[in-house]
């Protein structure tokens, strides 16, 4: 299982190349990084694999814009909504990801969204630049936000990703800097770690209906 | 007032971490005021003055940190949380712990790079992205460099292959 940061945003989004980051996530224990709006290549030994951020879309765009880029093998994420948007989103094939938990109002991911989200193998990204650069208020509530999550997932058993939305290599965390911030929100080691390898378990599903063999 | 036996003093820890980006000054009383508010934000002011932390020593990139014994997990995870110092974007990797600074500096001779010529020469401007830059600092394949221009002093952070020659 790839350890992977669930997103990263190179140059000229952010003010690193996308090989800096590979290079210096390869140091810090990552296998692969998803960097958005840059295509996929192996650098230096780490896997990076091409990233889509959906935002500020209804429903009806997302999943139009979903089945455009669903056979090009990228990671669609799409930042979150309100309830119905979400049980729409985790509902549909292509989406990869749902992220920015912390920014939504607490009725935006509930119970029923988080069954969906199950079912279809749809992450839930916990974004740990808000613990890491986030003051007061703010990080109080995403911290709130996250170990309800937690309580979720445990009862649901949906995939977490872990991402830093690193613009920088300063903004990228070691992956134990990820296993003690996580502790924070309630998430031992060994969630962290399944957490991490989220990217791998829902790109290549183990339960798959088909499986290739080479 | 004589000092107390060992037995009854304060047991410490001392942490051993790097300021990146590479070749930045750092002032060790601007770092001390940037970890003891990341301290303070994350653990509140009861967990900062159990745990008191404080800068020992800060050169050539590398820093001592200095926390009471059992603390040491709380503050390396504050660590992670520093991102500026003194309005200067800044990370700070944890490299080791010990019981004390002697062997840290000890630590500190195995760790450090030696200084690098040929494309990766401070001061040596190259191009990326269609644009001249100048070479900050080089380690390695990592190279800092900062564009060219007025006023513009802002930092990137590529690697060798990243560059082009004039």
């Amino acid at each position: 299982m790839k350890i992977t940061d669930a997103c990263v945003y190179p140059y000229p989004a952010g003010d690193s190349s996308v090989s800096r980051l590979a290079l210096e996530a390869r140091a810090y224990g990552y296998d692969s990084i998803v960097a958005i709006d840059t295509p996929a290549a192996e650098i230096s030994g780490v896997t990076v694999l091409s990233g889509i951020h959906l935002a500020n879309a209804t429903a009806k765009d997302v999943q139009d814009r979903a089945r455009k880029a669903g056979g090009s093998g990228a990671v669609i994420s799409v930042q979150v909504g309100d309830n119905a948007f979400n049980r729409a989103v985790v509902g549909t094939k292509a989406i990869c990801i749902l992220r920015g938990i912390h920014e939504a109002d607490r009725y935006a991911f509930d119970h029923v969204t988080a069954k969906i989200a199950a079912d279809n193998m749809t992450a839930i990204d916990l974004d740990l630049s808000v613990l890491i650069a986030g003051r007061g208020r703010l990080r109080q509530k995403a911290i709130h936000r996250f170990r309800d999550l937690v309580v979720l997932q445990h009862r649901f058993e949906f995939p977490f990703t872990i991402s830093s939305s690193a613009r920088s290599v300063l903004g990228l965390r070691t992956v134990r800097e990820v296993a003690g911030l996580c502790s924070v929100i309630g998430l031992d080691v060994s969630d962290t770690a399944q957490a991490l390898t989220g990217i791998d378990r829902i790109m290549r599903p183990e339960n798959a209906a088909v499986k290739v063999i080479p | 007032m004589s000092t107390r036996p060992p037995t009854l003093r304060e047991k410490r820890r001392y942490i051993l971490a790097r300021v990146e980006p590479a070749g930045l000054p750092v002032d060790t009383k601007d770092l001390y005021y940037a970890l003891y508010e990341a301290v303070t934000s994350l653990w509140g002011d009861v967990v900062t003055a159990a745990m008191r932390p404080a800068v020992i020593s800060a050169e050539n990139g590398f820093v001592i940190l200095r926390c009471r014994r059992g603390t040491e997990r709380e503050f390396a995870i504050a660590l992670s949380t520093v991102t500026t110092c003194h309005d200067c974007p800044i990370a700070i990797r944890v490299y080791a712990i010990s019981g004390t600074i002697e062997s840290l500096r000890e630590r500190i001779k195995t760790l450090e790079v030696p200084a690098l010529s040929g494309p990766s020469t401070p001061g040596r401007e190259l191009f990326f992205n269609e644009k001249a830059v100048e070479i900050a600092s080089g380690n390695g394949q990592k190279v800092d460099v900062i564009e060219k221009g007025f006023k513009n002093a802002h930092r990137l952070f590529l690697t060798r292959e990243d560059l082009e020659e004039p």
